[in-house]
């Protein structure tokens, strides 16, 4: 909402407040200002100019040759607009002087004409859009006085932050009671306006009088009409103390009869629109639902298609506006309008909303209409519209107002108990504090047994409708930094800090430790890769929710590679999305994934560099797993998500329960973007599950009391068979007194066969009950070389560094 | 045969020694040494319990020599393990003296996202308030994301977050508001929980604005919980995380689902390289508010005997004033430059 201060002050008149004044105290109850513009600063240098004579360029069609008096003599001017004319005053900029983003205006030649200044339109003066013409000024002035205070610009404009609960906020009189209270508030005279005796016939559905006709036939939708008769008006430009006034507060002025409801709209908060009577056939306004496949052309120009139901202001024949959204072009106020219908009604807000989000259009008028106009103000704002139009349009005001009125307004009333403000707010206030408080904004308090009963104000009449409601009026009002802010006792709560987010504290602690960068990646995909469509996106690289994480990690390597960084090592953990979940909604799974590429470590000048290799990822992998799930883990070469690792180099994890919980693997070359200089990219992806399941608290298991003994296997085992099988029938047929089994080295070459290579196993024995000989131990060896000849036909490698013996 | 027992652990003992001693070594110079320190003919520490074979029983002298043999063999293989292992690593560390002046072996450094590590600074002061974190799904229905909050659709205050619907059925939750139905729905009173997660709206990139960004949700409900306890618990938290000369400021303001609602605004006393203390301008940081009656009655809470009050903050906006970042796009490039510095 843009609010002049010298309209506000209007209306205000004990309003001795400067515009940064006024925007801390509308801050300080819930209106913050977004900008102040001081209109007069940016054309401080434009002064007021008058045409003497107008002569056509000799060298130019649309140039004219202008002799302008500045106020320093008269000036030649060279001027493209087709609008001006000699005798005419308008924003004049001599040479020298400045404009709105830093235009030095210099003496120039145009097309042979010397031009010294320039007169200039509205939106050269940072004053609205219009750039139609040059902004000529409704009246006579000196030439040379300064252009801002002349017209009524010397003003400051603030941008006031409306919410959406605050209808009663978008009009100078309702920003006004907010600073200076109810009482404080005057409705200044305007020239030449009067009072005119008016008397209001109402009716209901229907009302007759001064000649014309209001009959609403949806008062669900519509629940009052006003309607005035103004004859005999000479549509023209609006004087100049309205047409600032309205420019003051952003508005681009029209004519004078459009002004003048446009006046009362930014005044009192209510719109009002004005057909021209004798396009109105009838005359007779009826106010109804469309009728399928009905069509209006709107004010803009457009001719917009209509539901069945949207509400219309029709005539007995055809559809003339569209109710509370935007009038029509064929009823609109012209140069040749004599006679006005003017329209001052109150239409349901959320119907209002409904059609202009179905016509995807909003306007001054159904933004206050949505929000709620004041049921209580419209006799006011329609008087104070005709007064206007025959003060600046002239004509005669038919007597009679017609008020079709099917829903009488009754204001609520609202019990508020005393004890219960202190309940919530932690500070008591009596009932006379609450009085003192409520009463300035409009609300009017009676006392009841033990309660207030609070008559609300047509101006809050929808948003203020509950107890609760007027417990934040009071603290709004009695100003929150008012109230103490000492930290009093608490109970703690019932609800366990969330596992999954614990799990992810501990992952993050690994990777970091790790040397991985956590980055954050969206749930965005494009369409390959998700499964859940987002039904309006933001762009075709967002239009579905992701299926993995690992796909924005790869992006982000990508994003790197083309930063020319090498060594890239990222991890990320979120939600993915597929379909088919319960209640409606998509299936959501956490995940974490990590994907690196480069060097295991800064390089070093005493070693040469080492890059991430399989051994790598899968050690870090199942590290990984362990961390997520209780139980033995597992990775074994298998295929998770086939589109992203090459074959040959992907491995499947599992959890105890044989579960698949992840993959990891050599990212494919046709998943990445790299450069020809960098290396292979790792990338693993893995489900959180919950974070509930957790292994278990580790129980301790005493010392051994007696020493391990260790035995070296080399075996020659065929490329055929798969170490691991090896390795579980070693642990697993090597005795209860087998502590453990690791693998220390592997060799290919020399005298090992082609087709086979060397695995070394270091073998570890112990026993919780006595020293183990090594007697014991080496017959516990020979045992298994017999069992793994049978089982395998495997073999020991000979000469090998083992002490099988 | 104590004594030869007592030979055998010995050797053993020295087996380990020596296997640890060469995988340390990191030049062949140094291996070298661990050769001669172990198997050097005269000084060799094994080669000295070899040599105490002639005092033996001759019952136990084969047992002890038999050990001190395959000891031998496997030292000389795991030597000649490492020696391959270093002619591998044409590594060029043959400086006759050493100077430590050049650089050591550095790691990677990981990190935590900026914006992680403002939620967990958070998360972390709150928690010395009593509160833990809760989680909720970020596909929602329009139930927990607007009308259980006290939106209702046909309100001009549902325009206000520009909402991603999902084809197929609900939508992507535009704040993380709908936590508070969800864990009012599992658990009853005393509730004081933070959700923090992302949060998405139909936004187009750019310096401000993000279509997927971080919030963090707080929720405080109980008996007695007045507008006090609101203040002074945001109060608390603030000059907790922004100093202890931070200013707060709570200023009328409007969510659906919070009544009264109110605008966080801090100001933070900065002091300069000189001394001098200066305090910026007053920065919005979070909306607030005491939950609305009606969002309690949803959940089937009774609002005459309970109250509570919740707040919204936007961390990564608060990471962004923290650490002087100026455009929300770097959050989100995940460019390793940016990412390292909060290393």
């Amino acid at each position: 909402m843009n609010v002049s201060r010298r309209w506000l002050r209007a209306v205000a008149p004990g309003l001795d407040l400067s515009a940064g004044e006024i925007a801390a105290r509308l801050a300080m109850r819930g209106a913050p200002v977004e900008g102040i513009t001081d209109l007069a600063a940016e054309i401080a240098g434009v002064v007021i100019g008058r045409v003497e004579r107008v002569r056509r360029h000799p060298d130019a069609d649309r140039l004219s040759v202008c002799e302008v008096d500045g106020g320093n003599g008269t000036v030649q001017v060279v001027c493209g607009a087709p609008n001006v004319r000699a005798g005419a005053c308008y924003p004049f900029v001599p040479v020298g002087a400045v404009l709105p983003g830093d235009l030095r205006i210099k003496r120039v030649r145009i097309r042979g004409q010397e031009s010294r200044g320039m007169l200039c339109s509205a939106r050269e003066l940072g004053l609205g859009t219009d750039h139609r013409g040059i902004l000529e000024l409704a009246g006579q002035f000196d030439p040379g006085s300064p252009f801002a205070p002349t017209v009524g610009l010397d003003d400051h404009r603030l941008d006031v932050e409306v919410s959406p609960n605050r209808g009663d906020l978008l009009s100078h009189v309702g920003v006004a009671r907010e600073l200076v209270g109810e009482g404080g508030i005057r409705l200044a005279d305007l020239p030449g306006a009067v009072e005119h005796e008016l008397t209001v016939r109402t009716g209901s559905p229907a009302v007759d009088g001064a000649s014309a006709r209001v009959r609403i036939d949806d008062p669900r939708q519509c629940w009052r009409y006003m309607a005035a008769v103004v004859r005999g008006v000479r549509v023209g430009p609006s004087p100049e103390w309205l047409a600032s006034r309205l420019r003051a507060a952003g508005a681009h002025p029209i004519n004078n009869v459009v002004d003048a409801t446009n006046y009362v709209l930014l005044e009192l908060g209510q719109p009002l629109h004005a057909f021209d009577l004798a396009r109105v056939a009838g005359p007779e306004i009826v106010v109804r639902g469309a009728r399928g496949g009905e069509t209006v052309r709107t004010l803009d120009g457009e001719r917009r298609e209509l539901d069945e139901g949207m509400l219309l202001i029709c005539d007995p024949e055809r559809a003339l506006a569209i109710a509370g959204v935007m009038g029509g072009s064929e009823s609109e106020i012209g140069e040749g309008t004599t006679d006005v219908l003017l329209e001052c009604a109150l239409f349901n807000p959320k119907g209002v909303r409904a059609v202009r989000r179905a016509l995807g259009m909003s306007t001054d008028a159904s933004h206050r209409f949505e929000r709620g106009v004041d049921p209580a103000g419209l006799e006011r704002a329609i008087r104070r519209t005709v007064s206007i139009i025959v003060a600046t349009a002239g004509g005669e005001p038919a007597p009679t107002l017609l008020d079709a009125c099917p829903r009488p307004w009754r204001a609520p009333v609202v019990t508020l108990r005393p004890e219960r403000v202190g309940q919530l707010l932690g500070v008591g206030f009596d009932t006379g504090d609450i009085v003192k408080l409520l009463e300035p904004l409009g609300y009017r308090c009676r006392l009841a047994a033990g309660a207030i009963e609070v008559t609300v104000p047509g101006h809050r009449s929808y948003d203020t409708l509950r107890e609760v409601d007027l417990v934040e009026e009071i603290a709004r009002v009695h100003g929150y930094d008012r109230f103490p802010d000492s930290l009093g006792a608490f109970r703690p709560g019932t609800v366990p800090d969330d596992p999954l987010l614990r799990l992810h504290d501990r992952l993050r602690t690994i990777l970091v430790g790790r040397g991985f960068l956590e980055a954050h990646t969206t749930a965005f995909a494009p369409a390959e890769e998700g499964e859940v469509e987002v039904l309006n996106p933001v762009s075709a690289e967002e239009s579905h929710l992701r299926r993995t994480v690992l796909f924005g990690l790869l992006h982000a390597v990508e994003h790197n590679f083309a930063r020319g960084a090498a060594d890239i090592r990222l991890f990320d953990m979120g939600a993915v999305f597929g379909a088919g979940g319960s209640g409606g909604l998509p299936r959501e799974t956490n995940r974490l994934a990590i994907a690196m590429t480069g060097r295991r470590r800064p390089h070093h000048w005493s070693a040469a560099d080492r890059p991430w290799d399989e051994w790598e990822l899968r050690g870090l992998a199942e590290e990984l797993v362990a961390a997520v799930l209780p139980g033995e883990c597992s990775a074994e070469p298998g295929t998770f998500d086939s589109t992203f690792f090459e074959e040959g180099y992907e491995l499947l994890l599992r959890a105890a329960d044989g579960s698949v919980v992840g993959g990891a693997g050599k990212v494919r070359a046709d998943r990445v973007d790299a450069p020809v200089w960098a290396g292979p990219v790792w990338g693993l992806e893995l489900e959180l599950g919950d974070g509930v399941r957790r292994r278990p608290d580790p129980a301790f298991r005493p010392l051994p009391a007696f020493p391990a003994v260790e035995r070296d296997l080399a075996l020659l085992i065929p490329d055929s068979l798969p170490a691991r099988q090896v390795l579980e029938f070693l642990e697993r047929g090597g005795g209860a007194d087998l502590a453990g089994v690791s693998v220390f080295d592997l060799f290919r070459g020399g005298d090992v066969p082609d087709g086979s290579r060397s695995v070394g196993f270091r073998l570890r024995f112990q026993s919780g009950r006595r020293t183990l000989t090594d007697k014991a131990v080496d017959r516990a060896v020979r045992r298994l070389i017999q069992r793994l000849k049978e089982e395998f036909g495997v073999e020991p490698r000979a000469g090998a560094a083992d002490s099988g013996r | 045969m104590s004594e030869a027992g007592s030979l055998v652990d010995e050797l053993r003992a020295l087996e380990r020694e020596a296997r640890d001693a060469i995988t340390g070594t990191s030049d062949p110079a140094a291996l070298e040494q661990v050769r001669v320190a172990f198997l050097g003919r005269r000084e060799g520490r094994v080669s000295r319990i070899l040599r105490q074979l002639g005092g033996l029983g001759p019952e136990a002298r084969p047992a002890v020599g038999a050990e001190a043999n395959r000891v031998k063999q496997v030292l000389r293989g795991a030597l000649e393990e490492r020696e391959r292992r270093f002619a591998r690593e044409r590594a060029d560390t043959d400086t006759p003296a050493r100077d430590l002046t050049l650089p050591g072996r550095d790691r990677w450094r990981g990190a935590r996202h900026p914006v992680t590590l403002v939620v967990d600074e958070i998360c972390d002061i709150f928690a010395r308030l009593g509160f833990t974190r809760a989680r909720g799904p970020e596909a929602e229905t329009e139930w927990y994301n607007f009308v259980a909050l006290n939106t209702p659709l046909d309100h001009p205050a549902a325009d206000e977050q520009d909402t991603l619907y999902l084809k197929g059925g609900g939508l992507l939750r535009s704040h993380t508001s709908p936590v508070q139905i969800r864990i009012l729905e599992q658990y009853r009173p005393p509730v004081r929980i933070l959700a923090p997660g992302p949060a998405y709206r139909r936004d187009t990139w750019d310096a401000t604005h993000a279509p997927a960004f971080f919030q963090i949700e707080g929720l405080a409900v109980d008996e007695g919980i007045t507008f006090v306890d609101f203040k002074a618990t945001l109060s608390e938290f603030a000059r907790r995380f922004w100093g202890p000369g931070t200013r707060v400021r709570f200023r009328p303001g409007y969510f659906p689902f919070t009544e009264p609602s109110a605008e966080v605004d801090v100001k933070r006393r900065v002091v300069g390289a000189d001394g001098s203390v200066e305090e910026t301008a007053w920065l919005e940081v979070m909306g607030a508010g005491m939950v609305d009656p009606a969002v309690l009655d949803n959940v089937g809470i009774d609002p005459e005997r309970y109250s509570g009050w919740a707040f919204g903050m936007g961390p990564a906006r608060i990471a962004m004033l923290k650490y002087g970042i100026s455009d929300i796009r770097t959050l989100y490039e995940n460019d390793i430059r940016f990412l390292s510095q909060f290393a």
